[in-house]
C-alpha cells in the first residue's frame, strides 16, 4: 500500500495542473473572500468571524473538489488498464482502495494545513494558541472529505461522471453547509438541513476553534470531530463495499 | 506447472465458461485459440486471480489459486492488450513501481531496470516521461514491466489485437525468446497464424468449452479433415463443370472457380489438373489450402473463426 501511495504522490507532485488546483486555487479564493469579508462581524480572540468564514468555508469547499479529482483518478486508472494490471500483482485488492484513501487523506491534510498557514501569514488568523485543536480538526475534516472522493468514485462509471456529479453535490453541500455564506443569514429550514453536509461540521469545528474559542477537550468541539469521523467511516465503508463489487467487473 | 480443472463462470445468468480443463507443462507455450466471446479472457482473468470462478480448481506453480492467490501471482507475469503505464512518470519510475509491486528488493530491482533500459536502448532517456515515448517504445516498457520479477509463467491475453505489424513482430520475438529461455507461456489469441507460429500445444475454445486440444499435428490428425485446392477458370461453362464433376465427386463450384477437396492434395493435384484440361477449361489460378487451424476450427464448429 505504501508503494501505491508513494506512486500517487510522485504523480501528484509531477503534475502542475493538480498542484495548482489543490494549492494555488484555494489560496486565490480564500484571498478574495478574506479581502471582502475578512473584517466582518465581532472580533473575538483576535479573529473576525468573517475571516474564519472566508478561510474555513473556502478551504472545505475546495478540499471537496480536490478529493473528488483524486477519486476520479481511480476510474481513469481503471479505464487505462492500470487497475487490471494492479490486480494481477501480488497484493490484496483492498490495498488499491486503501492506498487511494490514504493518498487522498495526505493531500487533504497538506491542503488544509497550507491554507491555515497562509491565513495566519497573510491575514493574521491566530492559529498558534490552537495548534492541538486545529490539528485534530484538520485531520477529522480531511478524513471526512477524502472519504467523499472515493465514495463518489466507487459508484461512478467514469472520471467525467465523477466530475459532473461531484460539482453539483459539492456546490449544493457548500451552499447549504455554510461554505458560501454564513449560516445565520439563511432561512431556518436551511440551517436545519445544513447538518447533512460535510461542510457544516467542518466549518463549525473551525468556528469553535477560532471564534468560539472552545478548548481542545470541550465536548461540543469533540462531538463535531466525532461526527466528521463518523461521516468519513460511513462513506469509506460504502465505498469499500461498492468498490469490491466494481473490481470484480473489471475482467 | 498449470492445472485448470472444470472451470465454470456465469455472468448475469450467461454461462461464459462451461467446464474448462487443461494442464500445461513447465516450459511449454500453450495457446488458447478461439473467437471473441469464446471465454479466453475469462479463463485468463480467473487464472490471474482477478476474477473468481463459480466452480473448478486452478493450480499455478504448485499453489492452489483459491487458497494462496498471492503465491500464485508472484509466479505470474501478465501482459494485457493495454499499455498500462503512467504517462506522467518516467520509464525508470514506472519500472521501479511495477517491479516494486511484485516485491523485488530495491537494489536488485534497480540493477534489473538498468539492464532492461540498456537492452531497450533507453539508457539516455530513462528519466523522460513515458508520455513522450513512441508507441513501440511504450509497448517494450510495458512488456518489461511484467517481467522484472522474473516470473516462471507468463500470461499474454490477446497482446497483438489492434496493433501495428512492427509491434506485433516485437511481441512474437519476445514470446519466442522467452519460450527458448524456458518460460511457461499461456497465449490467448483469435489469430490462427499466431497460435501456429508460437505455441507448442493449442487448446481450441468455443462457447465456454475446450473443444479440441493438442499439438498442431495432433489436431490435424484428430478428424476427417480435407485439404482444398481452389482453381479459378476463364469462362467456365456448365458443361465443362459437369465434365470435371464426372471424374471428381468431392467438389464445389463458386462461379468461375471450383474447390476440390482431398485428404492428399499433393498426390491428387496432377489428376485434378489433368481432368480440368480434359474438359478444356482454361485455368487462371491455383490456390492450395492445406489443413490449418482455420480448417480444424471449421471442422469442429461448422463456423469460420473470424466470422464468429
Amino acid at each position: 500500500m505504501i508503494k501505491l501511495v508513494k506512486k500517487d504522490l510522485k504523480l501528484f507532485f509531477g503534475n502542475k495542473r493538480d498542484l495548482s488546483l489543490t494549492f494555488a486555487l484555494p489560496i486565490i479564493i480564500i484571498t478574495l473572500f478574506a479581502l471582502v469579508f475578512g473584517k466582518m462581524g465581532h472580533e473575538n480572540g483576535n479573529s473576525f468571524p468573517g475571516l474564519v468564514q472566508s478561510v474555513a468555508g473556502a478551504a472545505v469547499m475546495m478540499l471537496l473538489f480536490s478529493v473528488a479529482g483524486i477519486g476520479g483518478s481511480l476510474l481513469e486508472e481503471k479505464k487505462e488498464g492500470m487497475l487490471k494490471k494492479l490486480l494481477c500483482a501480488p497484493i490484496h485488492p483492498n490495498e488499491i482502495l486503501f492506498g487511494k484513501m490514504a493518498f487522498a487523506n495526505i493531500v487533504s491534510v497538506m491542503q488544509l494545513t497550507l491554507v491555515f498557514v497562509y491565513a495566519k501569514t497573510v491575514f493574521g488568523l491566530d492559529i498558534f494558541p490552537h495548534i492541538p485543536s486545529l490539528a485534530l480538526m484538520i485531520l477529522a475534516t480531511s478524513y471526512a472529505c477524502s472519504s467523499f472522493g472515493v465514495f463518489l468514485a466507487s459508484f461512478a462509471r467514469s472520471q467525467q461522471q465523477v466530475q459532473s456529479v461531484s460539482t453539483i453535490i459539492i456546490l449544493v453541500m457548500s451552499a447549504i453547509g455554510g461554505s458560501m455564506m454564513p449560516l445565520f443569514i439563511m432561512p431556518e429550514f436551511m440551517q436545519k438541513i445544513a447538518v447533512f453536509s460535510v461542510n457544516y461540521w467542518g466549518m463549525q469545528g473551525f468556528f469553535d476553534i477560532f471564534w468560539r474559542l472552545l478548548p481542545f477537550t470541550d465536548s461540543v468541539f469533540l462531538s463535531r470531530v466525532l461526527v466528521l469521523i463518523g461521516i468519513g467511516t460511513l462513506l469509506n465503508w460504502i465505498a469499500f463495499l461498492l468498490f469490491r463489487k466494481n473490481i470484480l467487473k473489471i475482467a | 506447472m498449470i492445472y485448470v480443472s472444470n472451470l465454470k463462470k456465469t455472468f448475469d445468468g450467461l454461462e461464459a465458461l462451461k467446464g474448462v480443463s487443461f494442464h500445461i507443462q513447465p516450459g511449454e507455450c500453450y495457446g488458447l485459440l478461439g473467437p471473441n466471446g469464446a471465454g479466453k479472457t475469462t479463463t485468463i482473468s480467473i487464472m490471474s486471480a482477478i476474477l473468481n470462478s463459480n466452480e473448478g480448481e486452478v493450480s499455478i506453480a504448485g499453489f492452489d489459486l483459491q487458497k494462496r492467490p498471492l503465491d500464485c501471482k508472484k509466479n505470474i507475469g501478465v501482459i494485457t492488450q493495454e499499455i498500462a503505464l503512467y504517462n506522467d512518470l518516467s520509464a525508470y519510475d514506472n519500472l521501479l513501481f511495477w517491479g516494486g509491486m511484485y516485491g523485488v528488493p530495491k537494489p536488485e530491482l534497480r540493477k534489473r531496470i538498468d539492464e532492461t533500459v540498456e537492452l531497450l536502448g533507453l539508457a539516455g532517456r530513462k528519466y523522460d516521461k513515458v508520455g513522450t515515448y513512441s508507441g513501440g517504445l511504450k509497448r517494450r516498457i510495458n512488456i518489461a514491466s511484467a517481467l522484472l520479477h522474473r516470473p516462471k509463467i507468463l500470461f499474454m491475453d490477446e497482446p497483438t489485437v489492434g496493433i501495428d505489424p512492427q509491434s506485433r513482430n516485437l511481441i512474437y520475438e519476445v514470446v519466442e525468446k522467452l519460450h527458448r529461455d524456458g518460460m511457461t507461456i499461456v497465449y490467448t489469441t483469435h489469430y490462427m497464424e499466431e497460435a501456429e507460429r508460437l505455441c507448442d500445444r493449442i487448446g481450441i475454445i468455443d462457447d465456454g468449452k475446450i473443444i479440441a486440444e493438442g499439438t498442431l499435428d495432433q489436431l490435424k490428425a484428430s478428424g476427417p479433415m480435407k485439404e482444398t485446392v481452389a482453381i479459378s477458370f476463364a469462362n467456365l461453362t456448365d458443361e465443362q463443370c459437369d465434365a470435371i464433376a464426372k471424374h471428381w465427386n468431392d467438389l464445389r463450384r463458386f462461379d468461375q472457380s471450383i474447390h476440390f477437396y482431398s485428404k492428399n492434395i499433393q498426390g491428387d493435384l496432377s489428376k485434378i489438373i489433368t481432368k480440368c484440361n480434359d474438359a478444356r477449361a482454361e485455368i487462371t489460378h491455383i490456390d492450395i489450402r492445406k489443413i490449418n487451424l482455420e480448417t480444424i476450427f471449421l471442422n469442429l464448429t461448422g463456423a469460420e473463426l473470424r466470422d464468429k
